[in-house]
């Protein structure tokens, strides 16, 4: 190694160690600052908000198939009036309701409450004095927020997929009242910033299932600001892990031998 | 169906596995694994028809690293298990009476860490075990032959899972909890969901659950606690099923316990109950979760879990690794008068022994830990294991520490301590790397970073961490690490050839004319970590050109479908660490698309050839189109759009065949062979999964017949028939390319191996080989 390139990866070192010793630091209180403005704006107790608020919503579709008016309380549809048109017979009109005894829960809404407080956790754990001695250690950390932030925007932005019958047994659908008849079905579920309704019916022809659906939704105004907050927290995370990596190839400055530029191989 | 392996001079005699073959004979795989012991000869063994396929490991003289996530012990203490962050999980071989542990085998299988190990069955002597990863993997393995016999990806994932035997089941239930609102009990060999347990009060993740029975009770209790702090007790009768009701808590009871990380009841009076946060750790009276006594973790240390040892000692370990005993106040001790009275001042938990390593080494993440209770020979062991970042195993005897000395707080050393690399250095001569003949003993030894194995060249190319890309003839190589011969005694043999243009780590290699034959015989590709990508004449070793396109180092070198426009024809795909895509004409020698500002790490590219689109997938669930000619960006994708456009590419596949399934290195995510595919769909019973498949198989086929090398499977299909295929090194952390499960022996050949009919080098971890059918007379000593 020429001079230059020594005193090149002497100050690089300095660097690193700065990035170790306050970067890191400032980042995560950065990181810390943001998550908890995103727990605050979850309408459920979390991290110190005291949660259950209430929202009115009106999803209709156009023309008139089908109009819903819901109270989101929380993580729960505590209310809704509920009518669709029947496709097999003409001018009918199916109604039923959720009220307070039988609420429909919004599975996603917890699980993305729950993934960010996990995430909030991780950095609580960092204590503010401690001193990081390997990019590794910082690694651990990011690798595990990164993995609780994908998980809590993924709980959102990805409603998982589920079996018309499974949908037809669950608990929310008992909880109408009245019952629907057999061949129909409602579900609420929660896609990026939007609330989602959907009405299914069921028809057989020729012996084969054949399910029409329609859908209503709305716009529901925290979660485009939890998206967004989660989706900055994802960048802050990763902008601090190229960081690391680009002080991982001088081979002295880590501890082991892992490489992140292998992740992609 | 003989199979026969070598660890440490231990052999496994082929005939008790035939039988055990013939036992689960619905389990067979079509590939055999033979590995050679140097005084077997191969007449001992009748090599079934000629698909044989013979992979060899080659080592290298460095240990992989392990950073041990999750750790199991097996009852009759003859196996330990250990998972790691990296997804694969490694055998060892344990000795019961000294606990002595040989590495012996590595499970590679999940893509995510793996987060729960569990036994499978009670039977003491049954080789099954359970793993489960962050992604929500799950797969049961045969520890014998280390093949995997089911796996499922399920959407709930699992933080933890308790093996159970219910009254009224023949054999074990997993219990498994985790980022989901319910409790499932699944069958650990078929890896369905048998029912699940709900919740009615307060419905939220479960943070911990221990079920047991009662003594008094013929019915399985199962002890919950939700992360908000509801404890839950539901009863069991053993007939509960999936298209019953929903099963709900018979009680609960909220208590002041957020982010429970255990909860176990003792198994001495079923009275007292141990809960650990991480802050702090309590007991409760199981009567009425009244909280009895209370301990606070060490400063700067968090607990992790614990279990009792006595109905008034305790174990809890911490995130550093140690293990603290604990003497209960007479408050929390049920046969004691003074039970469940208020706190006595000067009757407070007492510390009277601590479980800790000697040196202090520091560790990058908290170390998996667990507590057992083994016996072998009728004699009954507590132990404590723990795994750690740097991979080293140790164990402590609880029992030796479990009695109280007055006045004294002695702190025990582990009886074992191991890891993967005092086994690799225990190991004479150290396991065979692939280029060991290059490095002369006194100078340092030159990283070996990638490798690619050119078959109608048989050349084998690999580059180095200090830049330098050396090219040799493969079956020479192959015969110095494997065949004893005068040729080991030549200096600076093989002949081979030495590529110097990159300024460090050589990260990638790719040729394409194996891909397609619309590249140049010649050309070979190589990507590095100065940002540069090296495009080399392979017979005269000239460097043709160097492509400066990229700002951070280059991680993989991809070839576009061959349907593309001839201009991108001419291109291959780069991808680098500055989340940047480049298509690099080598006609050209330009750059002819520059696709950068993706905010995350590239993961997936596929292709639209018909739209001239490229589709960049990024780790944060984004797609971008991009305009392969013009280097427009069309559109930004995200969420549920944005996984439709992916699968839309694939579904393309049936009638495109030449495109992005090129031999794994063109999708990431790369799909299975259709023979896998046509199974999943014949499980799930998805009559549309099982035409794409037939339809894609048939495809391959005809491909594969007329015009070798043309189509995706056929590359894959003209490497079967050839007699040596050197696969790439496996790097760690694991690579998405390709997760089918399967095994690799830990232990590398070694010399002497006498005659070798077939062979294939698998990839591995640092090291590698492979070879295939028939290259007996190459390969004779």
């Amino acid at each position: 190694m020429c001079d230059n390139e020594k005193e090149e990866a002497a100050n690089l070192k300095e660097e690193f160690e700065w990035v170790l010793r306050e970067e890191v630091h400032a980042i995560l209180h950065q990181l810390h600052s943001v998550l908890v403005e995103c727990a605050h704006r979850f309408p459920v107790p979390l991290y110190g908000n005291e949660g259950q608020k209430q929202d009115k919503f009106i999803l209709t579709s156009t023309p008139e198939q089908l109009k819903c008016i819901v109270t989101l309380t929380g993580d729960s549809i505590t209310h809704a009036d509920i009518s669709f048109k029947v496709l097999r017979q003409m001018h009918s009109i199916c109604r039923t309701s959720i009220n307070q005894d039988g609420p429909w829960k919004l599975q996603q809404i917890q699980d993305a409450a729950n993934h960010l407080q996990q995430a909030i956790g991780y950095i609580d754990n960092v204590d503010k004095h401690y001193v990081f001695r390997s990019s590794e250690e910082v690694l651990h950390i990011i690798q595990c927020l990164i993995g609780s932030l994908q998980r809590a925007r993924t709980a959102l932005v990805l409603p998982k997929k589920r079996a018309i019958d499974e949908l037809m047994k669950s608990r929310n659908m008992k909880a109408l009242s009245p019952n629907l008849p057999e061949d129909l079905a409602i579900s609420f579920y929660i896609q990026s910033h939007k609330l989602i309704f959907v009405a299914y019916q069921l028809s057989s022809v020729h012996g084969t299932m054949r399910i029409d659906s329609c859908q209503a939704d709305c716009a529901v105004p925290w979660l485009s600001d939890v998206l967004f907050m989660l989706t900055a927290a994802l960048h802050m995370c990763q902008q601090l892990k190229d960081k690391l990596c680009v002080f991982s190839q001088y081979k002295d400055f880590t501890v082991g031998s892992r490489s992140a530029s292998m992740l992609l191989n | 169906m003989c199979e026969l392996f070598e660890l440490n001079g231990f052999c496994v005699d082929f005939k008790t596995n035939l039988g055990r073959d013939e036992r689960n004979s619905k389990h067979k795989v079509s590939k055999q694994v033979l590995m050679f012991y140097e005084n077997c000869k191969i007449s001992d063994f009748t090599m079934p028809g000629t698909n044989l396929i013979v992979p060899v490991v080659l080592w290298g003289k460095h240990a992989p690293t392990h950073c041990i996530s999750s750790i199991y012990l097996s009852r009759d203490q003859k196996t330990l298990v250990t998972g790691c962050y990296d997804g694969q999980i490694c055998i060892w071989q344990v000795e019961p009476e000294s606990l002595k542990m040989t590495p012996r085998c590595l499970l590679v299988g999940h893509t995510a860490p793996v987060t729960c190990l569990s036994r499978a069955s009670i039977i003491q002597d049954n080789n099954f075990i359970v793993s489960s990863s962050e992604a929500g993997e799950m797969c049961t393995w045969d520890l014998v032959d280390g093949k995997c016999r089911e796996s499922v990806k399920l959407s709930q994932i699992h933080t933890n899972i308790q093996a159970y035997h219910m009254c009224n089941s023949e054999d074990l239930r997993l219990f498994c909890n985790g980022y989901y609102a319910e409790i499932l009990i699944m069958d650990p060999f078929s890896l369905e969901i048998l029912f699940s347990l709900s919740s009615k009060m307060n419905p939220d993740w479960i943070s911990a659950v221990h079920v047991l029975r009662p003594s008094s009770r013929k019915d399985d209790v199962v002890l919950a606690i939700s992360i908000t702090g509801t404890v839950k007790v539901w009863s069991l009768l053993g007939h509960e099923n999936k298209q019953s009701e929903p099963i709900y808590e018979n009680e609960s009871k909220q208590i002041r316990c957020l982010n429970a990380l255990s909860l176990n009841c003792c198994a001495y009076n079923q009275r007292t109950v141990l809960i650990v946060c991480a802050k702090y750790c309590q007991i409760y009276d199981a009567g009425d979760f009244s909280v009895l006594c209370s301990i606070q973790a060490p400063s700067g240390e968090r607990w992790m879990s614990g279990d009792f040892l006595a109905p008034d000692r305790i174990l809890v370990w911490s995130t550093e690794g140690k293990g603290y005993l604990y003497k209960l106040p007479a408050n929390s001790v049920p046969d004691h008068k003074g039970f469940h009275g208020p706190t006595v001042e000067h009757d407070s938990p007492v510390l009277f022994g601590i479980l800790a390593h000697t040196d202090n080494k520091l560790l990058s993440c908290p170390p998996a830990m667990r507590f057992v209770i083994t016996s072998s020979g009728g004699k009954q062991r507590r132990l404590l294991l723990r795994g750690d970042s740097a991979g080293v195993v140790s164990v402590w005897n609880v029992d030796d520490a479990a009695t109280p000395l007055l006045n004294q707080v002695p702190s025990h050393a582990p009886i074992v301590l191991t890891s993967l690399e005092l086994a690799w250095a225990e190991m004479n001569p150290s396991p065979v790397g692939i280029l060991d003949q290059l490095n002369h003993p006194d100078e340092s030894e030159i990283k070996l970073t990638a490798s690619i194995y050119l078959l109608s060249l048989n050349r084998l190319v690999v580059g180095r961490e200090d830049g330098s890309i050396v090219i040799l003839n493969a079956t020479h190589t192959v015969q110095l690490q494997l065949l004893h011969g005068r040729h080991q005694q030549l200096e600076d043999w093989p002949p081979h050839q030495l590529l110097l243009g990159h300024n460090g780590r050589v990260n990638c290699l790719l040729y394409p004319h194996h891909v397609h034959q619309r590249y140049d015989k010649s050309h070979l590709v190589s990507g590095g970590i100065d940002f540069a990508v090296c495009l080399w004449d392979l017979f005269s070793g000239v460097l043709l050109h160097r492509f400066c396109v990229h700002a951070g180092e280059i991680t993989q070198l991809i070839v576009p479908p061959h349907n593309c426009s001839p201009r991108i024809q001419k291109c291959i795909c780069s991808v680098a660490s500055d989340h940047s895509v480049t298509l690099l004409s080598l006609a050209e020698r330009k750059c002819v698309t520059l696709a950068s500002r993706h905010l995350f790490p590239v993961v997936t590219i596929k292709w639209r050839p018909a739209d001239d689109f490229m589709v960049v997938g990024c780790s944060d669930g984004t797609v971008y189109v991009w305009q392969m000619e013009t280097g427009h960006l069309d559109r930004v994708l995200h969420g549920m759009i944005a996984e439709e456009v992916l699968a839309a590419c694939d579904e393309t596949l049936t009638d495109d065949l030449g495109g992005s399934l090129s031999a794994g290195s063109g999708d990431l995510q790369g799909l299975a062979n259709p023979a896998i595919h046509f199974f999943r769909g014949l499980r799930h019973r998805n009559l549309t999964a099982m035409r794409a498949a037939t339809a894609r198989g048939l495809a391959a086929l005809q491909v594969a017949g007329p015009a070798p090398g043309a189509g995706p499977l056929a590359e894959p299909a003209r490497a079967r028939r050839a007699q040596l295929t050197v696969q790439g090194f496996r790097s760690n952390p694991t690579g998405m390319a390709d997760c089918s499960p399967r095994r690799i022996m830990l232990q590398g050949p070694r010399k002497y191996y006498h005659l070798i009919r077939s062979m294939e080098f698998y990839d591995c971890l640092g090291g590698v080989v492979v070879m295939n059918e028939r290259c007996g007379s190459v390969l004779k000593s």
